[in-house]
């Protein structure tokens, strides 16, 4: 490969791994920053996944040239691809047990359709008994 | 006494039993998993071996752990496939800018939590549609009902009936696209002759 390519990939692998820190970084800030679990969940989750995903990328391109036998190309893949597949599985439990467990701040939801058909639920229920977990 | 001999041949029934339940779909695909884990796609000779002894842990996994067939079932679109690739990494870059925006700015910031009731019937395709729109900022599954194909998704930002309108057709979108690269041709009829966006929201 003549130099220039290498300074090419060097610099699209740089951009990729700072873009990825960066927001891992607003990941972290949103964290801190937002007060319900269920905002909290949208920072943690997902800037998290795009940053990790590019941080693979620019590793991929950095280091598989280098013909190092630690990475390979596949070991990035599977960890890019079980990432995206656990991430919403742990998120939706999360995020449902908050629901049911009541940790929502009422003030910052502007409408809630899941209440309105679980209050319907209720209703139809004949009043008392705790809201179905499955509805 | 239990003859052994009886024993021995309900034994070879119920492991011919298993077999027959094995996916060989899926035992592909854990098998591109296992050459992926050890490099296999290097061109060299310890790549067939490697081929062939991922397949037999994979059909070994499935004899183990037997799983209830997928129904109905997936067919691959390559074209759609790339394009539905290529859209939902679009939309996670442009909602990771979104909730950036959202996460530095000061004050608080409100949502909504919104009914999107999906047009296909398939399980398959329900789960594909909420692990795509929970890799996607701004939208996180609260709850999912399964028998009416609902998803409950808590959406970051929508304070006002335009954001959560905007916000439950770019699900719809999501649908469509899965729909279209992963769905079988019934999935693809339900959502044609689904109603469209239009009449979703006057029932919503």
């Amino acid at each position: 490969m003549s130099d220039q390519v290498v300074a090419v990939l060097d610099w699209i692998a740089i951009l990729c791994l700072l873009a990825g820190a960066l927001l891992s970084l607003v990941a972290g800030v949103g964290l801190i920053r937002f007060p319900d679990l269920l905002s909290r969940m949208h920072t943690a989750a997902k800037p998290q996944v795009l940053g990790l995903l590019l941080v693979l990328v620019g590793i991929g391109i950095r280091l598989i040239p280098e013909e190092t036998n630690v990475f390979n190309i596949g070991t990035l893949i599977l960890v890019g691809l079980f990432q995206v597949v656990t991430v919403p599985v742990a998120g939706h439990i999360a995020a449902r047990v908050a629901y049911r467990t009541g940790r929502v701040h009422a003030d910052l939801i502007v409408r809630d359709e899941l209440a309105e058909r679980l209050a319907a639920k209720r209703r139809a229920d004949g009043g008392g008994g705790p809201p179905e977990t499955r509805a | 006494m239990i003859d052994l001999k009886a024993k021995k041949r309900m034994g070879l029934a119920a492991l011919r039993r298993r077999l027959g339940k094995v996916q060989v779909p899926v035992a592909l695909g854990m098998t591109l998993v296992w050459l992926l884990l050890f490099d296999g796609f290097r061109l060299r000779f310890e790549s067939l071996g490697l081929l062939v002894l991922g397949f037999l842990v994979s059909v070994v996994i499935m004899l183990v752990f037997p799983l209830p067939p997928i129904t109905p079932g997936f067919r691959f679109r390559p074209v759609y496939l790339v394009r539905m690739l290529v859209y939902v990494f679009g939309r996670m870059a442009v909602a990771s800018f979104r909730v950036t925006v959202q996460t530095l700015s000061p004050g608080p910031v409100r949502s909504s939590v919104v009914a999107v009731p999906l047009r296909t019937e398939a399980d398959l395709m329900l789960v594909c549609t909420a692990i795509a729109s929970s890799i996607i900022p701004g939208s996180v599954i609260v709850e999912v009902s399964q028998p009416n194909h609902i998803l409950y998704v808590h959406l970051l930002g929508a304070d006002d009936e335009k954001g959560i309108e905007a916000g439950r057709e770019d699900i719809w979108k999501l649908e469509e696209r899965i729909v279209m690269a992963l769905g079988t041709r019934e999935d693809v009829d339900a959502l044609r002759a689904g109603p469209t966006v239009d009449d979703r929201r006057e029932d919503a």
